[in-house]
């Protein structure tokens, strides 16, 4: 016969958001835990950052060197965008001082995923600074009335 | 000296020096405005941390290796820098060893650089930059010297851990924080900060260099700022966005 303890609901739910924030973490560890450039495609990931507002999506990306005028910005599906860029000078581990690793790289490259449904035909694309910023509109807002 | 941290001295240091820090935060604010301190003074490495707490690694200069958090200096200036992002838990421990050991030096204030992250950072030009002092006098010694005082907020990551520990220990401090990127080094908030710290004090650095080398900052520093960004995800840093509860 079981002795095993029966577990309310509540321990349940509690358990299951444990187990999606331990997923969480370790699926941000095995994010984080690669490099942030690409030897073979000689690309380098650019820091990047996703805003959600009632309204929008602003996902900013900084580009240091990148010719403003050759940035692209693509959608590959309804919820995630690749992001080009290509530097005005090539960037090579010797500049840094590294003589471990050898490549040169003249391209950003990323793709991200948006978190929340966006209309992708709406997106703007603005750069300053240095600092990408694309703005996409959120989709499938209804207002629920109250009674 | 805490058991689980330990400063090594590498030559003597002299007493009655001003302490900076420079850790790594919101924008790499402090730690880009040190090292470009330490490359205009040719400051030298003085005295290094050795520490269980932090992770498994050394930085190799010129094949040597190094301590990921060394302190620098001359005869007027300590400057304790990390090249890597500390870890959340480790921060508390760090940071009250290096202020014990900065008050043996008798050192005669501490002052933290960092910074305060604003969502429409590449909008602004001139940077604001705001200041928070351990007590009345030294808050007012800023005031006179026009820094524009940081009045309710919270504070959170080393400056805070030097604050507080400097209040209760009766040490004089200051946290400069320059309006700043949260996520993206941010070498024009360095620059700003320098400025402001001139002001202050009698280390005055030319940041032309630091603005002209702002690109190639922004790329190197890039590895650091994500692992800086993990860090300040566990502390809660966004708790800094938040509006205080007044208790008087």
């Amino acid at each position: 016969m079981s002795t095993r303890k029966k577990r309310s609901i509540f321990d349940i739910i509690d358990e299951y958001f444990e187990r999606l924030d331990e997923w969480a973490e370790r699926f941000g560890e095995v994010m984080i835990e690669r490099p942030s450039w690409n030897q073979r495609a000689s690309t380098i990931e650019p820091l990047r950052d996703i805003l959600i507002t009632p309204n929008e999506v602003i996902v900013t990306a900084d580009l240091p060197y990148a010719e403003e005028s050759k940035v692209q910005v693509k959608p590959l599906d309804e919820d995630s965008l690749e992001i080009i860029a290509k530097m005005r000078r090539k960037v090579r581990f010797a500049d840094f001082g590294i003589t471990h690793h050898a490549g040169e790289f003249q391209t950003f490259r990323c793709q991200t995923r948006i978190p929340v449904p966006v209309d992708m035909r709406k997106m703007e694309v603005h750069i300053k600074k240095g600092i990408l910023e694309i703005h996409l509109p959120r989709k499938g807002r209804y207002r629920i009335p109250i009674e | 000296m805490s058991e689980e941290v330990k400063i090594i001295e590498r030559q003597k240091i002299p007493s009655g020096a001003t302490m900076l820090f420079g850790f790594p935060d919101v924008g790499l604010v402090g730690v880009i405005a040190a090292s470009h301190i330490i490359s205009e003074l040719n400051l030298k490495e003085v005295a290094y941390l050795d520490s269980k707490l932090l992770p498994p690694l050394i930085v190799l200069h010129e094949g040597l290796p190094h301590s990921p958090i060394r302190i620098f200096g001359n005869h007027d200036v300590l400057l304790a820098v990390s090249e890597t992002a500390v870890p959340a838990d480790a921060i508390q421990p760090i940071m009250r060893t290096l202020v014990d050991w900065g008050r043996n030096k008798d050192a005669k204030v501490m002052i933290s650089m960092s910074g305060i992250p604003v969502q429409n950072r590449q909008d602004i030009d001139k940077l604001k930059i705001f200041g928070a002092a351990s007590n009345p006098s030294v808050l007012k010694m800023i005031q006179d010297k026009d820094v524009e005082v940081l009045k309710e907020g919270y504070m959170v990551g080393p400056q805070a851990i030097i604050m507080h520990y400097c209040a209760r220990i009766g040490v004089p401090a200051i946290t400069l924080l320059a309006q700043c990127f949260y996520n993206y080094p941010d070498p024009e908030a360095s620059a700003a900060t320098l400025k402001e710290l001139a002001k202050i004090t009698d280390i005055k650095v030319d940041v032309s260099a630091l603005l002209e080398k702002g690109e190639e900052i922004r790329l190197r520093a890039r590895d650091v700022m994500r692992r800086t960004q993990k860090e300040m995800a566990k502390m809660k840093k966004t708790q800094e966005y938040d509006i205080p509860l007044y208790v008087s």
